[in-house]
């Protein structure tokens, strides 16, 4: 199809008009007050009938939560099965896959003979939350929340999480792992 | 409790307690009312044009008031600070010239005319601090001391980009006096007057104002006000992208403050300015002062009438400056700003002969009678 | 005035007893945000010499890259031009495939050039809008900052985070596009493009920001080439090329787009050049869902693409595969390739060699905005230091991309 090249207007010869300075300072301003109207009508709405979605693109944060898409990538979390135990199998893919190298597990064996991880060390401070960890999981043992508060401490050594504060249990995560699903389990990503 | 009376009855000390009373109010006006009220509308002004919600946390047990707090909030954070003179400094000087910086805009208020003048109780009230002859040239003359306070604030404070703003803040507000004097000439010998108090007693009548026969001059006195404001598009001596702070780039807390609330007064005697030369001051339109005080006397009684009308006066002046506030708000956040050359070209070879070319015409006007003086 | 008084032997300096004043500008000032330092030499307010220095967001990306596999870089290359990251995750993913020597499905190519121009708009909308603000102009630059939020907003629900998106894999995609995409496209662009209205009121025809812009910052077409320039300031000064034009890759040879190109290369015409561009951008997503066809987003060849997670988790032998899969890394076969995409700076051009094994062995960056910078004495020397402003806010130097 058509790739033209297209000479841009570097407007030159200002007309009278723009040579005055003013009447597009007041065209410009005329913008600015039209947004400002429009928002104090959104205001108005808003007092007078109590719902009326804002026109303003800022939440007020810690009362108004945003829209979290299904997609987002929050901390890192391990599932807790239905049965109390944690779904990782301790098979270290997560620890090989991991960029910033920020998981570090020791793996170890219950009685029955199923594996898990006796330890499963996840470094707050060098996770980049890319994902890698949820997307080679064999077991969808680990997965990326919604949640990103409080991830930020003052002291380093309560950000790097261990196996028991990373563990959330299923139900809770219902909503990712059906996305993950449909992310990497799909037929449609390559045939 | 009798002595006290007949103290007060006395002429001279009643003269007395009305200006104090009258300078009493412009402070509160100004300080107390204006400045930390204009911290906030900038904020929240800027705020719903952007498309944002602004400053709203600030709160006593949860009553935030939309933001009024954040004002105290913020004096009293600002109070607090340290108060920091860096290394090198010229100690006096760097304390000194906020303080050179702030007085100017506070001392013009003495010649604007807020309200009219009345007859209460048998006594002649003026409302304007100090009723100059020379008002005009007075407020020129006050509003030129401005400049040393920044100058000595960008020299003093030993930062290279705080000279280079107080160089910029230099040149650019000499050049500006000089053109925002030319603009008013035109009024000048239109009113017949430099006092503040008899131009605006001349604009009784609506055809009588500045802005209807002086409307290009208006435009040119309100430029030329920005940029001796220096608020943007003339914030070059503070360009915060170029020169981090300008000329206050080393200073905090209260002395920072100072500068910040010197803004602000500056903003409002301009717009004081405005309004007394080309608004009409405390007159409404199509209503004479007279009309008014008739009315109100027959329902209220002389006096008491008086007082109304005075209150309306005053009231009607506020209005106005608000409303030119609010301009200067809008422009400072739509601009971008002008380089420093810029400036000086357009206030040279610009605004200067336009205004030369203004006080020509008014002149032919004049003399052929198109415009008829009041 | 100057080159006179040198030919007369005369020195303006020495007669007028005056000095040239030298200041530091930056890493802490508000036009460089921690990203670069000049070294400025004032003679008033002009500048008589910069000495431009770089390097304060190095951190070591190509050495890392050799420390990552295959797929482990794509995060790191999210953090080269952190305003339009998936054009950074497209580059390298396209000349991995390159090395490899395959072919994505036509699903992913429309996807990646779409959301390639989605991130070159999010470039631009930050580039402008800094450039705005950086001349005062505040709520031009909120308007922008509103139209990219939107536009991460749009990001964030196909790739799940807003700034380091992420995205791309080598031979494919993470995911396809989610439920209801292309209504929000269409309501996002409606505002976007309401908004984009509103920035141009507000500047392109205003007097001040004309005169600020408008004669600065000049380059020509001769000097522009030999510096290296490329993307939108080369366009401004008047050379029509574009990578995307030039080397048509992905579906580009199917778009139908206009380049705008300027002709004097100064940032009045860099700031149109990008303005265009971004709405070109616009038009170009929405021909790209127009024609996009179903079908899959990942080569159907299990060496090359991320371990598919339905096969894996019920038989065993794609289990195995999967294990040394990610913990070998793919081993892409050796040779080295050279893929240039148009960034938002300009060509961005990644060089990769490979010895066969599970990491890159060595990649190269060619980063747009490093040549754009070393010409920044050429650009700012002379003129005056409020020049320096939109100067250097036009040719974009993205610390992240420059120094790696």
């Amino acid at each position: 199809m058509a790739i033209n090249i297209k000479k841009v207007d570097r407007n030159v010869s200002m007309t009278f008009l723009e040579r005055m300075y003013i009447p597009y300072m007041l065209h410009g301003m005329w913008v600015a007050i039209r947004h400002a109207a429009i928002n104090m009508l959104g205001f108005f709405e808003e007092i007078l009938a109590g719902k009326s979605k804002r026109q303003v693109m800022t939440l007020f944060y810690p009362e108004e939560y945003p829209d979290i898409p299904p997609a987002y990538r929050g901390k890192p979390t391990l599932v807790r099965r239905d049965d109390g135990l944690e779904a990782c199998v301790a098979c270290g893919l997560c620890e090989a896959a991991c960029p910033p190298l920020c998981i570090s597990i020791i793996g170890g064996e219950r009685e029955n003979g199923e594996r898990y991880p006796v330890t499963y060390t996840l470094d707050g401070t060098r996770c980049i939350y890319c994902g890698f960890c949820e997307e080679v999981c064999p077991k969808e043992a680990i997965v990326m929340s919604d949640r990103f508060q409080g991830l930020c401490e003052y002291d380093r050594e309560k950000m790097i999480y261990d196996k028991e504060s990373l563990l959330v249990p299923r139900e809770k995560l219902q909503k990712r792992l059906d996305t993950i699903r449909n992310k990497y389990f799909s037929e449609k990503r390559y045939r | 409790m009798d002595s006290i009376v007949s103290l007060i009855t006395q002429p001279l000390v009643l003269e007395l307690l009305i200006t104090l009373v009258k300078i009493g109010f412009i402070l509160g006006l100004t300080i107390g009312f204006f400045a930390p009220m204009l911290a906030w509308v900038e904020r929240k002004q800027s705020a719903i044009m952007q498309d944002r919600v602004g400053a709203n946390r600030a709160g006593v047990f949860g009553i935030t008031v939309i933001g009024l707090l954040h004002s105290l909030a913020d004096a009293i954070k600002l109070i607090f600070k340290e108060d920091f003179i860096p290394r090198g400094a010229e100690r006096g000087l760097h304390t000194l010239a906020p303080v050179i910086a702030i007085i100017p805009s506070l001392v013009v208020f003495a010649v604007i005319p807020f309200g009219g003048q009345y007859t209460l109780w048998g006594h002649e009230v003026n409302l304007v601090i100090a009723d100059l002859d020379v008002g005009l040239l007075y407020v020129f003359a006050i509003g030129s001391l401005a400049t040393y306070g920044v100058v000595i604030a960008g020299w003093s404070s030993n930062n290279n980009w705080s000279l280079l703003g107080g160089l910029r803040a230099s040149a650019q507000m000499f050049s500006y006096e000089v053109t925002m004097g030319l603009t008013v000439i035109g009024l000048v010998m239109f009113y017949q007057s430099l006092s503040l108090v008899d131009i605006v007693a001349k604009q009784e009548n609506f055809w009588h104002w500045g802005i209807i026969w002086h409307f290009p001059a208006f435009v040119l006195f309100l430029g030329c006000a920005v940029a001796e404001n220096k608020r943007v598009p003339f914030d070059a001596p503070e360009a915060e992208a170029e020169l981090v702070a300008g000329y206050f780039t080393e200073y905090s807390g209260m002395k920072f403050v100072m500068f910040w609330t010197a803004e602000f007064l500056e903003m409002v005697s301009i717009s004081g300015m405005c309004v007394a030369l080309f608004l009409g001051g405390h007159h409404i339109p199509f209503v004479t002062q007279k009309f008014l005080l008739t009315a109100f006397g027959d329902l209220l009684g002389q006096d008491i009438g008086a007082v109304v009308v005075m209150l309306i006066g005053v009231g009607v002046f506020i209005t106005k400056l608000v409303i030119l506030l609010v301009l200067q708000m809008t422009i400072r956040w739509t601009m971008p700003r002008f380089r420093y050359d810029q400036i000086m070209k357009l206030g040279w070879k610009m605004i200067l002969p336009l205004s030369l070319c203004w006080i020509f015409l008014v002149g032919v006007g004049i003399l052929t009678g198109v415009m008829p003086r009041p | 005035m100057r080159e006179e008084d040198k030919e007369r032997g005369y020195d303006f300096h020495k007669a007028s007893h005056t000095e040239t004043m030298t200041i530091n500008m930056g890493p802490s000032h508000p036009a460089t945000h921690g990203t670069v330092k000049f070294f400025l030499t004032l003679d008033g307010e002009t500048i008589e010499d910069i000495d431009v220095e770089i390097g304060y967001l190095h951190r070591a990306f190509e050495k890392e890259c050799e420390a990552q596999k295959w797929n482990g870089v794509f995060p790191y290359t999210d953090r080269l031009d952190y305003t339009a990251s998936v054009l950074n995750n497209v580059g390298y993913a396209m000349a991995a495939e390159k090395l490899i020597g395959i072919e994505v499905p036509e699903r992913c190519k429309y996807l990646r050039t779409m959301i390639s121009e989605m991130a070159r708009m999010s470039g631009h909308y930050t580039n402008v809008g800094a450039g705005a603000l950086e001349l005062g102009a505040l709520t031009a630059f909120i308007y922008f900052i509103e139209a990219r939020e939107l536009l991460w907003d749009l990001i964030e629900s196909i790739c799940g985070a807003r700034l380091t998106h992420n995205y791309v894999r080598i031979g494919g995609l993470t995911n396809d596009l989610p439920d209801g995409f292309r209504e929000n496209v269409k309501r996002v662009f409606a505002k976007n493009r309401k908004l984009w209205d509103d920035f141009d009121i507000m500047l392109t025809k205003n007097r001040i920001f004309l005169d600020r812009m408008r004669d600065t910052g000049g380059i020509s077409q001769k000097d522009a080439i030999a510096w290296g320039f490329t993307g939108p300031c080369l366009r401004a000064a008047g050379v029509p090329y574009d990578v995307r034009r030039a080397q048509p890759y992905l579906m580009y040879d199917r778009m139908n787009f206009d380049i705008p190109v300027g002709s004097t290369g100064d940032n009045f015409d860099r700031y149109l050049v990008r303005m265009e561009e971004i709405k070109q951008s616009m038009s170009i997503v929405e021909q790209c869902l127009e024609q996009m066809p179903e079908g899959p987003i990942n080569v159907d060849d299990a060496r090359w693409r991320m371990p598919s997670k339905d096969d894996s988790s019920t038989k065993m032998e794609p289990l195995i595969f999967h294990f040394k899969q990610i913990i070998e890394g793919q081993s892409i076969p050796a040779g080295e390739a050279y893929q240039a995409v148009e960034g938002a700076n300009g060509e961005l051009g990644f060089y990769l060699v490979s010895n066969g094994g599970g990491k890159p062995w060595k990649c190269r960056v060619r980063p747009p905005s490093f040549a754009l910078t070393s010409a920044l004495p050429l650009l700012v020397k002379g003129s005056m230091l409020a020049d320096l402003i939109p100067t250097f806010d036009m040719i974009n130097l993205i610390g992240g991309e420059c120094d790696r």
